[in-house]
């Protein structure tokens, strides 16, 4: 918005001092504007039609999956939105969004919170061994995540934690995640490091260096961990299903694949319903957060 | 969005090993614990299958709780594939649930890995074992111990699509032997072009390993020895597949690029093909998949390769058995008898988790439709039922898919018959000795 609107008024000014002459540039320009337009308009169909077909297959009769591949429902039906609604097994379809609500959050809380703390100990504090443990956290990033999935089973079922969300959440808060810490170390190097040293001549420690300084100027960083870690623990499927047991636990990637059994019939209409419906809260939180993102990135560098 | 296939892939290879070890120190299956009536007991007990059969089981639980009040049940369930995904996890790491849901092709591994409770103490005892056929309880016993009580049976059986035959303008498979069934298939594949109707007769009845079995137990051949080496050489397969190549030529099954297309369905499922050759259990999700148009199937005998041979088996389609680990092995052997054999819980279920192989539970269940056709075929094939093959080895699951593909890659066209042959028995080489 902000971008085109100094172009706008610039426009302006300079129909106001040419006059006449000027309208046949304005309409060459908007010319380009509605071929570009129509250009980006069909590339986007393009990439976007998977999610239009899933957005009408939802108004899809069961009997037609398989039998009318194409866009427009045959007898289109709100039959799959109001059996989604019902829930599965007894279960209201508002409790898995909730679980996996629950499960989106604490994961961002948990990831934003530690990931942070330990990519500033990495870029700001100097201590013994800090390139061979900085090189570890690093090396976790090369280990895939299944060769340690027995190993962490047998850990959390030692502890008696199956059925719970902790073996889900718990290692979010123990920043685990490398990625995020690295960035964020990045991050922080970046920022140079006279403000530190301004507020340790004032009497500051670290965590009020970290509070007060940091925190502040990574805000960027730390929305787009945030963004990351919401969208992967919200789309989570491994985790839950190996670490919860109970249906009316579980979160929405698998609540997703109930609906369809090779054994006996599937329900295609409900699970891409169920689909669709999936996508909404996590669309959302990027169209609140990209704003940030954006803002903060715009915004970011030294002030007087 | 849900990146579950790679996943499942390497978890399957991770587990794979961890298994093996998990067995090595599992110790033997002397679980077990016995039942007091009076005490609380909680047993959890998984299953697979979607939310409309985990109701069924919900029904079940309540109506055990009636006659043991004190034994709370747990349920959890999962999909088929995702359901094994988490018991893989489980057996590597300790923590198999009291009571699971198990299938012909995992009781191998897990009974052989020490997993499993041997039920051998209960039966007769906690488990009535009286509605049973004796070769279906058979099923369950592997590695000298009885790992599983089936639930269910399945046998291989044709099903044909009768509207669409209709429409075709072509009478039923009447019966016959291999040849007569391809000829059938010609002829529907011609009269379904001369109609304009596309459809045709079947795809490649050569591309399934269970109709090869068939071919092999009707010259007194199992596929596999009781060793779990194959029964068959090169020769065998090759005459096998070399039965249809004229046909594959010439076009009377449908083409894979149209197969293809139809994915996830099948080319049954979507009346593309009046035909096919499968377990019988699979009828349900034909018709639902069919919708409103195909409101009915036929179930008929596959083709005879020899007069008098007993070639068809009944197969445990689904079984119950109890984790070596378990405290409570008297409860879950208790619980198991309840499920499988309970008149009530019988006709709660119907054929949900397939014909009940209780004699109880099935003179219970109120078969109707599809259903009784299923029990009505079950009992015309008993003159060629012959005895189970043994409990599939370790990595049958992978042969067979191998066999799968191969029949597809045969029908597009992009393997010959030789390399085919040469193909699986390498892959089979690799899956029997890893």
């Amino acid at each position: 918005m902000t971008a085109i609107r100094p172009e706008a008024t610039f426009d302006e000014a300079v129909r106001t001092a040419k006059g006449a002459p000027t309208r046949r540039k304005v309409s060459r320009k908007s010319w380009q504007t509605v071929i570009w337009f129509v250009a980006l308009g069909a590339l986007t169909v393009l990439v976007l039609y998977p999610l239009v077909w899933l957005v009408f297959s939802t108004f899809k009769p069961n009997a037609e999956f398989g039998q009318n591949p194409g866009l427009i429902p045959e007898s289109p039906t709100i039959d799959n939105y109001l059996r989604v609604f019902e829930g599965i097994a007894g279960v209201p379809l508002w409790r898995f969004f909730a679980n996996s609500l629950f499960i989106a959050s604490m994961a961002v809380i948990g990831t934003v919170l530690s990931s942070a703390l330990a990519a500033y100990g990495f870029a700001r504090i100097k201590f013994k061994g800090v390139g061979v443990l900085f090189a570890a956290m690093i090396g976790t990033l090369l280990l895939p995540f299944h060769v340690v999935i027995i190993p962490q089973y047998v850990l959390f079922n030692r502890l008696d934690l199956i059925d719970t969300y902790i073996p889900l959440i718990l290692p979010k808060f123990l920043a685990t995640e490398a990625f995020f810490v690295f960035l964020i170390v990045q991050f922080i190097r970046s920022i140079p490091r006279d403000m530190d040293e301004a507020a340790r001549i004032d009497g500051a420690g670290h965590f009020r260096i970290f509070w007060s300084i940091i925190v502040p100027l990574i805000k960027p960083a730390l929305i787009t961990c945030s963004i990351f870690a919401f969208i992967w623990a919200w789309n989570d499927f491994l985790g839950p299903l190996l670490y919860v047991t109970s249906p009316e636990q579980y979160p929405l990637p698998i609540a997703l694949r109930l609906y369809n059994d090779q054994t006996s019939a599937s329900d295609y209409g409900a699970s891409v319903t169920a689909s669709l419906l999936a996508l909404v809260p996590i669309m959302a939180f990027f169209a609140v957060f990209q704003r940030f993102l954006i803002g903060g990135v715009a915004t970011q560098g030294l002030k007087g | 969005m849900f990146n579950t296939k790679r996943t499942a892939a390497l978890i399957a290879a991770a587990t794979g090993t961890a298994l093996v070890l998990a067995g090595c120190s599992g110790g033997s299956s002397g679980g077990g614990g016995e039942f007091d009536p009076d005490e609380e007991t909680t047993l959890n007990f998984a299953f697979w299958g979607n939310d409309v059969r985990a109701g069924l089981y919900d029904q079940a639980i309540d109506l055990f709780n009636e006659e043991y009040p004190n034994v709370s049940v747990q349920t959890s369930f999962l999909p088929y594939p995702d359901y094994w995904e988490r018991r893989q996890t489980e057996a590597a790491g300790g923590g198999l649930p009291d009571v699971l849901a198990t299938d012909i092709s995992y009781l191998r591994q897990y009974s052989e890995n020490g997993l499993l409770l041997d039920l051998e103490p209960y039966l007769g005892e906690q488990i009535d074992t009286g509605p049973f056929d004796e070769a279906v309880l058979g099923s369950g016993e592997v590695a000298d111990i009885t790992a599983g009580i089936p639930i269910s049976t399945n046998a291989w059986g044709l099903f044909t699509n009768p509207t669409l035959l209709a429409e075709i303008g072509v009478e039923d498979f009447a019966g016959g032997d291999w040849d007569d069934y391809t000829a059938w298939i010609e002829d529907t594949t011609a009269a379904a072009e001369a109609a304009g109707v596309e459809a045709w007769g079947a795809g490649d009845w050569t591309g399934r390993i269970q109709v090869f079995e068939l071919q092999q137990r009707a010259q007194g051949e199992e596929l596999f020895t009781e060793d779990g080496e194959p029964n068959f050489d090169e020769d065998d397969l090759r005459d096998f597949w070399n039965q249809t190549t004229e046909q594959r030529e010439a076009g009377a099954f449908i083409p894979q690029q149209r197969v293809e297309e139809q994915l996830p369905l099948g080319a049954f499922d979507t009346a593309l093909t009046a035909s096919e050759m499968t377990w019988d259990n699979f009828g349900a999700g034909y018709l639902a998949n069919l919708g409103e148009g195909y409101p009915e199937l036929n179930l008929i005998e596959p083709p005879v390769t020899e007069e008098g041979a007993k070639d068809l088996y009944q197969k445990a389609g689904m079984l119950l058995s109890a984790s070596a680990g378990t405290d409570h092995g008297e409860a879950a052997a208790i619980f198991i008898d309840f499920m499988v054999n309970d008149p009530e819980v019988g006709a709660i279920f119907g054929t949900n988790r397939g014909l009940p192989a209780s004699e109880t539970a099935r003179s219970s269940s109120d078969l109707s439709g599809l259903d009784a056709q299923i029990e009505e075929y079950e009992a015309s094939i008993a003159d060629r039922l012959g005895d189970a093959p043994p409990v599939p080895i370790v990595g049958f699951g992978n042969i067979e898919e191998e066999f799968r593909v191969l029949g597809t890659e045969l029908m597009f066209g992009t393997v010959t018959v030789d390399e085919a042959v040469d193909r699986f028995f390498t892959e089979m080489d690799v899956a029997l000795n890893s």
